[in-house]
């Protein structure tokens, strides 16, 4: 009796095992692998809605195929038309005059005319205060299909900035009846919204789209957040598409003659903003440096990202012509160096505790890190383990990226890791003033570190108005210079960027610039 | 060694135990390599004669960190069941023997807390202090006491009304004296062997709060946070997954074993 009942409720547990699989696989809907009505593409996703003017959240507006800018940046980084036909500027420079498309239409069904163009980008400068740190304008004005921007000072960069997923291109007037943080923006983009949860999105064709064919009908957009769980989808065909797999998991990849990869060298860099407010240790510029020559970034990227990343030097990766090879980094890696500097600050280890003191005051640090990048916390832990030998006591703290911005313009941390694209207008200007100009009373938030160089902020001033490309190149160069000297930051590396598709899906590519994931050239394989 | 005789299993669970602590007690004499020393050149080693369970992310000895592990594991455990029994003990002597308000104010609050689902509870409340190994026991903590206070409450109320209790009042013991000779010793019984029951619960919590994030922090050497560190691995190196995993299976299912052993013997109702 006893083993019958024993019997039984195995069988009923196991049941309901099975059940719950079942559930699963029911719920999971479509087929797997190779719909060709439906492109299934794991990413990871930072936006709480699709409001394009909201934080960042343009980014996954355009990544996922819904807005479109007036300017694009194509594979090597150059300036192309896309909403705008073509551009001038006026001899003084400070007029600058974008011819719109006419064939364009919104989603809805509307026509594209400059002066919904000139509405949109009103509607960015008044939504968001970080339209005003990449232009400021005099006057906008919309004449037929010519929109014309006028500008107090020259701007070399202005269709660079045009560009930024801030400036997508939505139709105002359909903002009337409709909330685009929830219901998202009505673009001009080859997909719509259908819906749109942070955790998962769903698109469909864009019926109205003026570039040509959209393939598929619907596209799901899961976020996995967790890389590892992201490749594993890709292995198991819950998504067709698949960003930014990570250095552990690429190999498998590789010998897989199922998969296309397609990996490129990036824009970005991974960096930890160091605190040099006063009161942080690292005010102590003898101390930033010792834990910049302390970390042994050749090994982090070579052996510990298996090669995924090229070892950190300067601000601007080498991927972008800004003289990589002429900086010289005072910092490269010399842990014999940066001992000594730490005895030259004062640092001592009075209590042979292993962690250097100085007054009383233990030489912690606070290391902000988010993991939804999988080389974060992996870098976060090795300069950890590398500075530990030198007499630092680095606590890591695990954060919510939505909490990084934030932390980063209030100054709560000593070191804080970013992953940051050094070109998102299509050359560094804006990465370099964003981050380490002077920042007074909150006027370049995003500067929260305490940097500041006279002589930098007066170099980046000559850098906003000069419209000579070598010149502006000597400029940037000698910028990152005064950065490297003064050991603003530590960089770590320069990831390498991919997509990942299976093979029964064609035309996916990924760009340096990051912001074009699904576009109408991805379709399926013949 | 009649009581070895009798209780065989329970001898034998105990010399396991006994062997956990030991290697929990020794354990920087007993690892090969420093746990928390890196070699970034020899990341992500295979098992070898050298490495024996191979090297993780950051080219640390495998081995030497499940066995600093057991340490940081079950210290973590140890000072968290204690504790509960404490504030289990306190809290349902005072409710039981006093009644009334006391009773009343401390039950509901026993009551709020068991509505909860404990693990989600315990990650909301570590969430909120930040990991680290001592947040982590005191979420646990508030998660747990409950049922301890619950249980010793109800082990007092039966005492209170025996003679040899109201012998004692009549004879003008003084309260804290009636607590301490007689109601404790009474009471104790139970609680060691719930608290030898939890352990291996316990130390399942500990390392999956660890394991989210929510517990001890890198780079100590948590086989849950190992977990966590070798999932990234799962597919390339399963090692760093796969003994951190069975250091914990071992350890709980000695405990539990050992748990129910020990109820066995000392647990009147059985005999």
């Amino acid at each position: 009796m006893k083993l019958r009942k024993k019997l039984l409720a195995a069988m009923l547990s196991a049941g309901i095992l099975f059940t719950g699989c079942g559930g699963d696989n029911a719920g999971g809907g479509t087929s797997k692998g190779g719909d060709p009505n439906v492109l299934k593409v794991g990413v990871t996703n930072f936006a709480d809605t699709l409001e394009p003017t909201q934080n960042y959240f343009g980014w996954v507006v355009m990544r996922y195929g819904l807005g479109e800018c007036l300017t694009k940046f194509d594979e090597k980084m150059n300036i192309q038309p896309w909403l705008a036909e073509n551009w001038s500027v006026s001899d003084d420079r400070l007029t600058w005059t974008f011819k719109i498309r006419d064939n364009v239409k919104f989603s809805n069904g509307d026509a594209l005319t400059a002066d919904a163009v000139k509405q949109s980008i009103e509607r960015a400068f008044a939504k968001n205060t970080r339209a005003a740190t990449f232009f400021e304008y005099s006057s906008i004005t919309a004449d037929g299909q010519n929109l014309i921007i006028q500008t107090k000072k020259p701007l070399p960069g202005m269709p660079g900035y045009l560009a930024d997923p801030l400036f997508i291109i939505v139709d105002v007037a359909a903002e009337n009846g409709r909330d685009f943080s929830k219901e998202g923006p009505i673009c001009t983009g080859p997909y719509t919204v259908e819906s749109f949860v942070k955790e998962r999105a769903v698109m469909k064709r864009n019926e109205n789209y003026w570039a040509g064919e959209v393939p598929y009908q619907t596209v799901e957009i899961p976020s996995i957040d967790d890389p590892n769980t992201r490749a594993m989808a890709l292995q198991a065909g819950d998504v067709d598409v698949a960003v930014n797999i990570a250095a552990g998991d690429i190999d498998i990849f590789k010998n897989n003659d199922k998969f296309h990869i397609d990996e490129i060298s990036s824009l970005r860099v991974v960096l930890a903003r160091l605190n040099q407010n006063p009161d942080h240790i690292l005010s102590d510029a003898k101390v930033r440096a010792a834990l910049i020559a302390g970390c042994d970034r050749e090994t982090y990227n070579d052996v510990l990202l298996k090669g995924t990343f090229i070892p950190g030097k300067a601000p601007v990766p080498p991927s972008l012509d800004y003289g990589f090879a002429q900086l010289t980094d005072p910092n490269a890696y010399n842990p014999e160096r940066a001992k000594q500097l730490l005895t030259e600050a004062g640092w001592t280890d009075s209590n042979n505790d292993g962690i250097l003191d100085k007054d009383g005051r233990n030489l912690t640090l606070d290391f902000v890190v988010y993991n939804s990048r999988a080389e974060l916390p992996l870098y976060a832990e090795a300069v950890q383990a590398d500075l530990k030998k030198l007499g630092f006591d680095i606590k890591i703290n695990t954060v919510d990226y939505n909490l990084i911005d934030n932390m980063g313009i209030k100054g709560e941390y000593d070191l804080l890791i970013s992953n940051i694209t050094t070109a998102n207008t299509g050359d560094p200007e804006i990465f370099l003033s964003w981050y380490w100009k002077t920042n007074v009373d909150g006027n370049n938030p995003q500067n929260g570190s305490g940097y500041s160089n006279p002589e930098y902020d007066a170099k980046l001033e000559q850098l906003s108005m000069e419209f000579d490309k070598d010149a502006r190149r000597n400029l940037i160069i000698e910028l990152q210079q005064i950065l490297l000297n003064d050991g603003a930051a530590l960089f770590f590396g320069y990831p390498q960027t991919n997509i990942i598709n299976a093979k029964y899906v064609d035309g996916v590519k990924m760009y340096p610039s990051d912001y074009y994931w699904i576009t109408n050239l991805i379709k399926p394989a013949k | 060694m009649e009581f070895i005789k009798t209780h065989k299993l329970f001898s034998f669970y105990t010399l396991l135990v006994i062997l956990i602590l030991f290697v929990a007690i020794f354990a920087p004499y007993l690892a090969p390599q420093d746990p928390y020393e890196s070699n970034m050149r020899n990341v992500l080693q295979t098992p070898s004669a050298e490495h024996l369970l191979g090297t993780d992310k950051l080219g640390r000895d495998t081995l030497s960190r499940i066995i600093a592990g057991t340490q940081v594991s079950l210290f973590m455990t140890i000072c968290l069941v204690i504790l509960l029994a404490i504030v289990g003990i306190v809290v349902g002597i005072a409710s039981g023997y006093f009644g009334g308000k006391v009773e009343m104010v401390l039950m509901r609050l026993a009551d709020m807390m068991l509505s909860f689902p404990g693990v989600v509870l315990a990650i909301a409340i570590a969430g909120i202090l930040g990991g680290s190994i001592a947040n982590t026991i005191i979420a646990l903590l508030i998660v747990g006491w409950a049922k301890y206070a619950r249980l010793v409450r109800s082990l007092v109320i039966k005492l209170r009304n025996n003679d040899f209790i109201i012998a004692a009042q009549v004879n003008g013991t003084k309260t804290i004296n009636i607590l301490r000779r007689h109601i404790l010793p009474n009471v104790l019984p139970m609680i060691v062997i719930t608290g030898a029951m939890d352990i291996g619960t316990m130390m399942m919590e500990i390392a999956g709060l660890s394991f989210l994030g929510f517990g001890a922090q890198p780079p100590t050497p948590e086989w849950g946070l190992m977990l966590n560190e070798g999932r990234q691995y799962i597919q390339t190196a399963p090692w760093l997954m796969i003994y951190p995993g069975a250091a914990i299976f071992i350890v709980v299912a000695i405990f539990n074993l050992w748990g129910d052993a020990l109820r066995d013997v000392l647990d009147p109702r059985q005999e």
